[in-house]
């Protein structure tokens, strides 16, 4: 059993790691799916967050700069989003797929037209934001464990319990949930509707863009081409594995990301593919998504048989 | 879906007008003069008959996939997964294509095209019947899919169908399994008269069949895309035609990735990358989601694409002001709203009567 060798420390924090941004997609998606929004543009808004992140950081030398710039890339993109699916009538899905799409031509383009590269862009002068070292786990053994990530990767977990909260026991989640479960019901029980849409799409924007600046800022201090490699999309895939959930959403961020580090450590070391441990997640997916479908179809089948007795 | 009337028409000039100022405004601020960048465009796309036979060699794909999301979209199912289909087919057809031996050139070319049309309607099976039977979204599962397609074909090239030592790549398909390049300068082949046939062949079963119309009336109910009943109050049941229309769409993707490893590139390897699948969903609604409309828009955008190439290669001008333009083409023409809101004016409504009249 050599390959049990893989888990140690040094795999929990590079699960972490890798799936921060994951979450933070997934957060936004669970958000979006739950006020009735399949928003798949989450990836679009993610890569412009991170080529303008970077840009920012490059021109201003400031990490903060970049990081604000970031953000404010991923809400206008989102705002784009809203304004073609909630304003001009066109359809969600075709919104996000166009979304992608021009989102990966606009940052090569700009790429090849503002800084003359092709591929990639790193620069001594484009400020990454640091690690945060704990101080009150300093020398004790959970330094290893949990000090010295980048912000966001905290920010995951604060989002995770305050998103549940949220979620749950405030008026906004509930007023979330009923838009996307009733529409109809919500609007006459006074919620408007599409302003909980409005929130949402642009709440996932803000994470996107952190999602975004994460990848470029903190995880490493450059951009590439395609960066957000289809995080986007496992973003929504997480979500919908986690059931549309904050937790849940965690819980299955937390899979991908495992999935993620396990399949790196693998690579050409042992015989077991790391391709095909990086399939595992993907096909649980379709394993809850089937229960999910198959409850639902319980339900719906129950009600008329309630009915006759 | 209506049949194109005159304020769609309308819609995609006006749009096309616009993306046409957006890419004057981003050439005259970037510091080049627009109506020379405009030239080479055109001279890349069609002048000469390197640049025309490379325009159509593009475009070979992009009708593929376009006529393949039209048909998925018609039936009412959100096809996101085009390209994973087009990555199991193609790794399948250069299976195909070195795999037998004994096979004169007709036989053994289809052959391969059948097993690509094979294998990708199999890949898009399981979405259809998760969807069918257990409610799941094919949107998130056929993005998951194209996941899956990715990490697979990257295992297959480097495991059991790995032939190279060096790179990860499977052999080279035999020469009979080959579609025929006809000219020295350029990489247009047989692939594309396929493409063209299978856009005629769309059109005609989808809008003059009884077939194409029991597949049609489980999208075409569809308002906005929104599922609704239609098709099951004509007696038609939907499930078995979104079904169909599903491995239909898998079938043409497969084809899609078959045309490509048997006409240009002659192999699989790791790092062949397509994004023709969701190239393909824009065209597609360019294209008004009619097999003919995606026909004409893909040869648009495969000429813009090279004409992009050419300017690309000229001058400063980055080629992805391309694909910028075209989806800012696409934020335009699918707004919805845009188009009913231009019923406002009486003439449109009477031009809309004349186009939509039918002849007799």
């Amino acid at each position: 059993m050599e390959w049990l060798e893989v888990f140690d420390i040094s795999l929990f924090r590079s699960v972490l790691r890798s799936m921060t941004p994951i979450a933070l997609i997934g957060f936004g998606a669970a958000m979006c799916s739950a006020s009735g929004v399949l928003n798949i543009g989450l990836e679009g808004k993610m890569l412009n967050a991170a080529f303008i992140g970077v840009a920012a950081s490059y021109y201003s030398g400031s990490a903060l700069t970049g990081f604000i710039a970031g953000v404010s890339a991923g809400v206008l993109t989102a705002i784009l989003f809203g304004v073609l699916s909630f304003n001009l009538g066109a359809d969600e899905v075709l919104a996000g797929l166009a979304i992608n799409i021009f989102a990966i031509a606009f940052t090569r383009y700009l790429l090849e037209t503002l800084f003359d590269r092709r591929g990639f862009f790193s620069d001594p002068s484009i400020q990454g934001i640091d690690p945060i070292e704990i101080e009150f786990l300093k020398d004790t053994r959970f330094e290893l464990i949990f000090s010295g990530f980048t912000p966001s990767v905290y920010l995951v977990f604060f989002l995770a319990i305050l998103l549940y909260f949220v979620y749950y026991k405030t008026r906004l989640g509930t007023a979330i949930r009923a838009t996307g479960e009733n529409p109809e019901a919500a609007e006459d029980a006074g919620i408007n509707t599409l302003r909980m849409k409005w929130l949402t799409v642009i709440f996932s924007g803000v994470l996107a863009g952190i999602g975004g600046t994460f990848l470029s800022l903190e995880n490493m201090t450059l951009f590439t081409e395609g960066m957000s490699a289809g995080k986007g999309y496992i973003g929504l895939v997480a979500s919908s594995f986690g059931f549309n959930t904050p937790l849940g959403t965690f819980g299955a961020s937390g899979f991908f990301g495992l999935g993620d580090a396990i399949g790196i450590r693998l690579q050409g070391v042992y015989e077991l593919d790391s391709r095909l441990v990086l399939m595992i997640p993907y096909a649980l997916t379709v394993v809850v998504l089937i229960l999910i479908g198959v409850r639902q179809r319980y339900r719906v089948r129950r009600v008329p048989i309630d009915i006759s007795e | 879906m209506e049949k194109f009337s005159f304020k769609d028409i309308l819609v995609l000039i006006a749009g096309l007008f616009i993306t046409a100022g957006v890419a004057y405004a981003i050439l005259t601020v970037t510091g080049f003069i627009p109506t020379d960048i405009a030239k080479l465009f055109y001279e890349g796309a069609f002048v000469g008959q390197r640049n025309i036979l490379n325009t159509l060699n593009i475009a070979t794909p992009y009708i593929l996939t376009s006529v393949a999301t039209v048909i998925s979209f018609r039936v009412g199912m959100f096809n996101i997964g085009i390209n994973g289909s087009m990555y199991v087919g193609a790794l399948y057809a250069a299976w195909a294509g070195y795999r037998f031996t004994t096979l004169g050139h007709l036989s053994h070319v289809s052959l391969c095209i059948f097993i690509g049309m094979l294998v990708g309607a199999l890949w898009m099976l399981m979405p259809a019947l998760l969807r069918v039977y257990a409610g799941v979204s094919e949107i998130i599962s056929t993005i998951i899919l194209n996941f899956v397609a990715v990490l697979f074909v990257s295992y297959m090239c480097n495991g059991p169908f790995r032939a190279a030592p060096i790179a990860p790549t499977t052999a080279r398909i035999l020469e009979t399994a080959e579609l025929k390049q006809y000219f020295p300068n350029s990489e247009f082949h047989t692939g594309f008269f396929i493409a063209v046939f299978v856009a005629f062949a769309a059109y005609f079963v989808l809008n003059k069949t009884t077939f194409g119309y029991e597949l049609r009336s489980g999208g075409d109910g569809l308002v906005g895309f929104y599922p609704s009943r239609y098709s099951s109050y004509l007696g038609i049941p939907s499930d078995r035609s979104a079904i169909t229309g599903m491995l239909i769409s898998g079938a043409i993707g497969g084809l899609a990735g078959a045309v490509i490893v048997l006409g240009n590139t002659r192999n699989f390897y790791q790092e062949m990358a397509f994004n023709q699948g969701f190239d393909g969903i824009l065209i597609a609604i360019i294209g008004k989601l009619e097999p003919l409309g995606g026909l004409i828009s893909s040869l648009f955008y495969a000429a813009l694409k090279n004409g992009g190439l050419f300017v690309d290669y000229k001058t400063e001008v980055s080629r992805e002001i391309v694909v910028i333009l075209m989806s800012i083409l696409i934020f335009f023409v699918s707004a919805q709203k845009i188009v009913s809101s231009l019923e406002r004016f009486e003439f449109v409504k009477k031009l809309d009567k004349f186009f939509s009249r039918k002849v007799k």
